[in-house]
């Protein structure tokens, strides 16, 4: 059956065996017989002082009473996972699961995601006790395709989707964050494209006419009368896009809708690639200098959802699951937002780009009942009701383009002024670039983002807000972090043996 | 009788000390150990290990990373030693002046922010330091009249001062509280003494008091010296587990955190570990030596 699992964390006065409440409720009387005993207290004091000797009764009483508890396993395939959301989707379809295959049962465990990436590393590499199941997300997953790929520690699932057909129903892209050295670890659960969400009752209010904009350069010619000074202090209130040269994943959502990126198609870091040089002097243009049309609005903090709220920024780069979070912490911009295909970077170009991060279902190597693992994630990926649900609650689009032609993907969404935001999301959803599954892909990130930020601060100092000058700045930036990135990954021995 | 006490006299001290001997070497002992192994070897998981000799000592001489973490590491410890601790002596002076009143109040007031922990700090600096509705900006901006940028971003242009600034808060009055106590210990005769040679109050403290609470200055620079090669959780917190813009706050063991964790490269986190272990060893041995050659003159 399944591989034990710690009990969970919680533990109320009923879960106490029967014993264990005997022990301490007789151990507590002994230890008021003895007080109450002269002789008793007498020969306590010549050994301890009674301070000492209550404590010392006590932590006895506590230690026995705890040793006694017998955590209840639970019952069924430990399936672990990190959101609320998940944990709430996935648990209702686990019970519904458990009572038409009573003999495979589901237990869903709910863990932060810091716990769940520990635990899943060290049940992996260590053999403590791990679930059978996991929804682990695209950093989690990538840690442990560090070593040896025979030591990865989620089944190898590549064989099996190709002869259960699924393999042609998944989009390819939503693979790629599971797949290392060509081998599929993972069944995944998004595909996360991106839009573009833009304040639409500011911009109808001004006249404008979105559906005219087809690139970047486009988008912020036909916007610019809504880049204002509100206050009257000299300065713009209004920006038009939300973008900074700090902001790692909308930088990095650029450059992969442009055709850069960290990586190439085989995982070999591609940070100085022309394209991404020309995409980072672009946005130096954006964020500094005399043609500045952008601003700095956190995108997960309460103030960064007030500045929203103002009217701050009018665009913001938009992957699915952000329309859920919107919705749940920005409710007074209901109404008041639309989406729109992303500007291209050029006529004809890819109107979306992909969110870095994305959710597989992994079966852990040490599975104790691997074939209903496989069923259960099977079942989730497959799901309907699951497809619904995920996406009335987070937004989030389903791989599988088997369920694409869900109903409910043509529902207006009145927070998105009645738009039916699913089927725009699936109109881009087969164009979403490629995702890495490098572990080494926070580190590329990081290089990436200190070229970008020095870069700025070379175009401030010297006053160069020109492209050509830009771009050949960003080229030397770019090489210097190329040759970072390679030495670092080149320490790593277990990859360097990789075909 | 005397062969029991000779025994007891034997075997008393071994039990006395005994649990802590066991739990140094299970819980401190054995894991350095183990880490100085690690140090030598490339990891993934206790079962795949390969022995790489120096190579991690190597990487780490050239690692520019590496470099500049330390870089700002010592930004940081100058800061709290030139910032911090004289701000902390003068707290304690003005607290010891003769008849103040409230002096409990100020000094649990002073003394509160340490209370809180570091999390704590960097959660509370991290909106005051934010664009446009922060605290220190909006403050600014209403000060100067308008004139102030409400965009300045804190956190990317004065990174290292920024987290200076926070421990300052949290720091100053923790040592204040060391130097209060030493300054309430400075002998009152010595003092009179020196007022009645004609010494002024500088003189009264430059050549009386500064030499008396010597002992217990040495010993907060030194605390303040390794708490601060040992800054994490600040920059951990306000930068969002990051090294921050072109990691101008990335600190040693920051980055011993991201190597191993992040990474998930455990030897080179232990090499980066035993480098900066080295580094404060030499620093309490500097130290110490400078100490005895003071009071040896």
């Amino acid at each position: 059956m399944s591989s034990p699992l710690l009990p969970p964390l919680s533990l109320t006065l009923p879960d106490l065996p029967a014993g264990a409440l005997a022990f301490i409720g007789l151990a507590a009387i002994a230890v008021l017989g003895v007080l109450a005993s002269p002789a008793a207290r007498a020969l306590l004091r010549r050994v301890l002082s009674p301070g000492a000797a209550i404590i010392l009764l006590i932590a006895v009483a506590a230690s026995v009473g705890v040793a006694l508890i017998q955590p209840k396993p639970p019952v069924g395939l430990p399936f672990w996972v990190f959101a609320d959301v998940h944990y709430r989707v996935y648990s209702s379809i686990a019970a519904d699961w458990t009572r038409r295959h009573p003999d495979h049962p589901v237990h869903v465990l709910q863990l932060t995601n810091p716990a769940l990436e520990r635990r899943m590393l060290s049940g992996f590499l260590a053999g403590t006790p791990v679930a059978d199941i996991i929804a682990a997300e695209r950093p989690v997953a990538a840690k442990a395709f560090v070593g040896p790929l025979e030591d990865v520690g989620f089944v190898d699932v590549t064989d099996r989707l190709r002869a259960e057909g699924l393999l042609e129903n998944i989009l390819p892209n939503s693979l790629t964050p599971w797949t290392t050295r060509g081998r599929i670890f993972g069944l995944p659960l998004d595909v996360h494209p991106v839009l573009l969400a833009y304040r639409s009752d500011l911009v109808e209010a001004a006249g404008i006419d979105v559906t005219q904009v087809e690139t970047w350069e486009d988008y912020f010619r036909l916007l610019r009368p809504l880049q204002q000074d509100l206050d009257g202090d000299g300065r713009p209130d209004r920006w038009l896009l939300n973008l900074w040269d700090t902001s790692g994943d909308l930088v990095l959502m650029l450059l992969d809708q442009a055709g850069g990126g960290l990586f190439d198609a085989r995982d070999h870091p591609q940070l100085n690639a022309p394209r991404n040089a020309e995409v980072l002097a672009q946005i130096v243009t954006w964020v500094a200098g005399p043609g500045r049309v952008c601003a700095d609005v956190d995108l997960f903090s309460a103030s960064g959802h007030r500045q929203r709220l103002d009217g701050v920024v009018i665009g913001t780069l938009m992957p699915d699951w952000m329309c859920g979070l919107w919705k749940q912490e920005i409710p007074g911009l209901a109404g008041k937002v639309k989406l729109m295909p992303l500007p291209a970077w050029e006529r004809g170009g890819r109107r979306t780009s992909v969110w870095r991060g994305g959710t597989m279902l992994g079966i852990s190597k040490r599975a104790g009942d691997p074939e209903g693992a496989w069923g259960f994630a099977r079942h989730l990926a497959m799901s309907t009701e699951l497809a619904a649900d995920l996406y009335r609650q987070t937004g989030i689009l389903p791989p599988n383009r088997a369920l694409w032609s869900l109903p409910v993907f043509d529902e207006p969404d009145p927070y998105f002024s009645g738009q039916p935001i699913g089927r725009i999301f699936l109109g881009v959803a087969d164009d979403v670039p490629v995702r890495s599954s490098s572990p080494f892909a926070m580190a590329a990130q990081s290089y990436l983002g200190n070229a970008l930020v020095n870069l700025r601060g070379w175009a401030d100092a010297t006053g160069t807000y020109d492209r050509p000058a830009l771009r050949t700045e960003a080229q030397r930036l770019l090489d210097a972090a190329q040759r970072q990135l390679e030495r670092e990954i080149g320490r790593n021995t277990f990859l360097a043996d990789a075909p | 009788m005397k062969r029991n006490r000779i025994y007891h006299s034997r075997v008393a001290p071994w039990i006395f000390v005994g649990p802590f001997v066991v739990s140094f070497g299970l819980f401190t002992l054995w894991p350095l150990l183990q880490s100085l192994v690690l140090a030598f070897q490339q990891t993934f998981g206790p079962a795949t290990t390969r022995w790489v000799g120096l190579r991690n000592f190597e990487y780490l001489i050239g690692d520019p990373l590496f470099w500049q973490a330390l870089g700002n590491t010592a930004q940081f410890t100058l800061g709290s030693l030139f910032i911090q601790l004289p701000v902390a002596l003068g707290l304690a002076l003005l607290l010891n002046r003769p008849g103040i009143r409230g002096r409990g109040l100020y000094r649990l007031t002073f003394f509160a922010p340490s209370l809180v922990g570091l999390p704590f700090v960097a959660i509370l600096f991290g909106p005051i330091f934010e664009k446009r509705t922060g605290l220190l900006n909006a403050g600014l901006h209403w000060l100067t009249g308008g004139a102030w940028n409400p965009e300045f971003a804190w956190m990317q242009n004065y990174v290292m001062s920024s987290l200076i600034l926070a421990a300052l808060w949290m720091y100053a009055g923790f040592n204040m509280v060391y130097f209060l106590a030493a300054l309430q210990n400075v002998s009152k005769e010595l003092l009179e003494a020196a007022t009645i040679d004609g010494c002024n109050a500088w003189q009264r403290f430059r050549h009386v008091v500064i030499p008396e609470i010597r002992p217990v200055g040495g010993f907060v620079v030194l605390l303040s010296v390794i708490g601060s090669f040992q800054m994490f959780e600040l920059s951990y917190i306000l930068l969002n587990n990051s090294g921050g813009p072109d990691n101008r706050g990335l600190t040693v063991v920051m980055y011993l955190y991201q190597t191993g964790f992040l990474t998930g490269d455990l030897g080179y986190a232990s090499a980066i570990g035993w480098v900066l272990a080295l580094l404060l060893m030499g620093i309490a041995l500097l130290q110490r030596h400078l100490n005895r050659k003071y009071e040896d003159n």
